[in-house]
């Protein structure tokens, strides 16, 4: 690919994703936003954190399922890890290393 | 307080920062084997910003696919973000757009359900948006700096410690601790499930979008026409 399309290709990646990212604000600045689609907003980072973990835990890499893996195991101890310790980088540390361990057992 | 929001938002970011310094030195790395230089794969992470997106055009750039192809595939795989920004508004009522503009090149998966959860208890909008981009800002530094150091590094480096593979997912589920209660729990369980079901059946990020926009319209509909019908209530 020549430095020019390339140039081309960065800038429509960013405009399609930049334009993603900042057309809310431009639409729907300073308007109210009231009964079911603030619920609606209000819902979607719970909804997209499901979305984020739980497919990990139950599907592999390769899209075939499996409750026989490291995710799904060090996820459980990180969560009940969390709980006890209300901190969030200690947790993810500890997650990683559970994550680590298992990963060479499994 | 002022410039404690913002230190606050940055220090907040460091689990994120960690989780994608390997994500990004392997994009660093796979750009250089793929032939870019050093400062086309770093300018792709500093404008486009969106992990999946970029691998995937480095990819299709590898298998020789026009710009056009490259862009709509970048549209399908990030629109999800219109969602998190739509989601993000009710932060910051009366923050000028420059500064909008500003927090939303920022705005990914991981700054966004971190943000959501911590601006929920900050109390004013120009705090928030401070926290914000104290957030966006350490996590965009750790994306942009170690694809430079990936790609500067070309294929010197293999990475053994494979707890980095989970740094990410274990912020999710960390912050699910605190995000998930009674009143949501039931919309949670919805996208878990319609998440699995769409990412096994469509390739890509497709999944995220569909699954995230139908269980918050799902739980948000529940809860204004069938109460009875919500959890617990």
């Amino acid at each position: 690919m020549q430095e020019k399309d390339y140039i081309l290709m960065i800038l429509m990646m960013t405009g399609v994703t930049y334009g993603a990212r900042v057309l809310p604000f431009f639409l729907f600045r300073e308007k109210e936003i009231g009964g079911w689609l603030k619920t609606f907003i209000q819902l979607v980072p719970v909804a997209l954190l499901a979305a984020l973990v739980i497919p990990e835990f139950v599907l592999l890499p390769d899209n075939h399922f499996s409750l026989l893996n490291p995710f799904l195991f060090a996820g459980i101890c990180t969560f009940i890890f969390a709980r006890r310790v209300p901190n969030l980088f200690l947790s993810v540390l500890f997650g990683m290393i559970v994550f680590w361990g298992l990963d060479k057992i499994i | 307080m002022k410039n404690n929001s913002f230190l606050f938002g940055l220090q907040k970011s460091i689990p994120i920062g960690i989780g994608y310094a390997p994500v990004a030195l392997t994009f660093g790395i796979l750009s250089l084997k793929s032939g870019l230089s050093i400062w086309q794969a770093g300018f792709m992470s500093l404008f486009v910003f969106a992990g999946a997106s970029q691998f995937i055009a480095v990819q299709l750039i590898s298998q020789g696919a026009t710009i056009w192809v490259i862009a709509i595939t970048t549209l399908i795989v990030n629109i999800r973000h219109i969602l998190m920004s739509f989601s993000m508004l009710r932060f910051f009522s009366g923050i000028p757009m420059s500064k909008l503009a500003f927090i939303a090149q920022g705005i990914t998966d991981e700054s966004f359900v971190l943000s959501a959860k911590l601006l929920e208890e900050i109390p004013t909008p120009e705090e928030r948006s401070r926290v914000a981009i104290g957030v966006n800002l350490g996590a965009f530094c750790s994306w942009v700096v170690f694809t430079f150091i990936g790609a500067w590094m070309g294929n010197q480096l293999t990475i053994n410690f494979s707890g980095f593979n989970f740094a990410l997912l274990a912020l999710f589920i960390v912050l699910t601790v605190g995000t998930v209660s009674r009143e949501n729990i039931l919309t949670y369980v919805i996208a878990g499930v319609l998440a699995v079901i769409l990412k096994y059946l469509i390739p890509g990020k497709m999944y995220l979008l569909l699954s995230v926009g139908l269980a918050a319209a799902i739980g948000a509909w529940l809860k204004h026409h069938g109460k009875t019908a919500v959890g617990g209530e």
